[in-house]
């Protein structure tokens, strides 16, 4: 076919597709949510002190949701052709700060005999596990998404669609989630997050291709 | 590049509002800069330039819902060729050259030197032809003004106007062909 036959049919043609990014958004996120929660209570169940935890368990919830949100702009920014991440990246990074200031701050204030172990846990942190395990579902609710948006840089993208599935991931994981302390929290929700965004810079360079 | 995103812009909007020959304007004057753009880094394989070009214009008119007016036009389409040209790479099996992802100017300004090597072309032409002439040719012909406000501006009678713009053409024609030659 030669191009100007091309270009003759294709204007000719109908009105361009809408995405719906917003209201594509918002089901990738929420059910994507539900069914990390259905998977939580299916093979791990709420932690069994839920009623008096209650409190613990929602700021959980809350810096994950934050740790999403935070990465979000980025993400749409990223998605769609030719733009720059500009100042989506520096609030990562203030993000980042923030958790390591939250860190050092509730370490400082602990007893010193136990504060290596407020930080590790005292065992392996499962969450670095989990957490990816139970972003999967967002991930390819957004990648369903994302990839309609014609992204260019993709190993970016990924990056940025891993870390925010990671913080859903997060989300349905704090009701799960038997440590409180939030140094262990911080840190370890964010290491989560940041592995999520490493294996979304991994797998995005492939699956996001359009 | 700043010529080239006002014009290209405002054909789009025009385009996603539904305006058909705004729209095959805009595709022909993209495939114009892509074709530019694509053949030197295709020198192998010519044959592969014209089908990327055109899996290109594809990709541009299918998701051109993806542009938002805040953003530059050309950046958008530069993303969008860059993009299908490392995937054409890809899927041929090999690396090929790194592109920057931010030069868009690389696809939006071969095209505008020639205008201006064009201009200065003829700037150095004129310059070689008599005053009066000279000046009668920039105003009629290159700035558009009237044969009588032309007269009254050099101070001299309209059929002088005249006769030195057609003077003038003439002896540029010469010097051109003797440029080309």
């Amino acid at each position: 076919m030669k191009t100007d036959d091309l270009i003759e049919a294709l204007a000719r043609g109908s009105e361009a597709p809408k995405a719906l990014v917003w209201p594509r958004l918002a089901f990738a996120l929420i059910v994507g949510l539900l069914i990390a929660v259905g998977l939580v209570l299916t093979f791990f169940g709420m932690r069994p002190d839920i009623g008096a935890a209650r409190m613990m368990v929602l700021m959980k919830a809350g810096f994950a949701a934050l740790g999403a949100g935070v990465v979000l702009p980025l993400l749409l920014q990223l998605a769609k052709p030719g733009r720059g991440p500009g100042w989506r990246i520096a609030a990562i990074g203030g993000f980042a700060l923030l958790c390591v200031g939250a860190v050092a701050v509730a370490l400082m204030g602990g007893d010193p005999s136990t504060r290596f172990e407020a930080w590790t846990g005292g065992a392996f942190p499962w969450c670095i596990v989990l957490i990816p395990l139970l972003a999967t579902p967002t991930a390819a609710l957004l990648g369903w998404l994302v990839r309609d948006l014609a992204p260019t840089r993709l190993a970016m993208t990924g990056a940025a669609l891993g870390a925010v599935s990671g913080g859903v991931g997060a989300m349905a994981y704090a009701m799960y989630c038997p440590t409180d302390s939030a140094a262990f929290v911080v840190t370890w929700y964010a290491v989560a997050i940041a592995l999520c965004a490493v294996i979304g810079a991994v797998a995005g360079s492939r699956l996001l291709r359009w | 590049m700043i010529e080239a995103e006002a014009e290209l812009k405002a054909l789009m909007l025009r385009g996603l509002g539904g305006d058909a020959g705004a729209h095959k304007a805009f595709l022909t004057a993209v495939s114009g800069k892509l074709r530019a753009f694509l053949r030197p880094r295709l020198r192998t394989a010519p044959e592969d330039a014209e089908d990327l070009l055109q899996e290109v214009l594809i990709a541009i008119h299918t998701r051109r819902d993806t542009y938002d007016a805040s953003y530059p036009v050309t950046a958008w389409i530069y993303a969008i060729a860059r993009y299908r040209l490392i995937d054409h790479w890809r899927r041929r099996g090999r690396r090929g050259e790194h592109i920057p992802v931010e030069d868009a100017h690389e696809l939006f300004t071969a095209a505008e030197d020639e205008a201006a090597d064009a201009k200065r072309d003829v700037k150095k032409l004129l310059d070689r032809l008599p005053q009066k002439q000279r000046d009668c040719i920039i105003r009629v012909k290159l700035e558009g003004m009237s044969v009588s406000d032309t007269a009254r501006c050099l101070a001299i009678t309209e059929s002088d106007v005249k006769i030195s713009t057609h003077r003038g053409m003439k002896t540029l024609m010469r010097l051109m062909g003797e440029a080309e030659a």
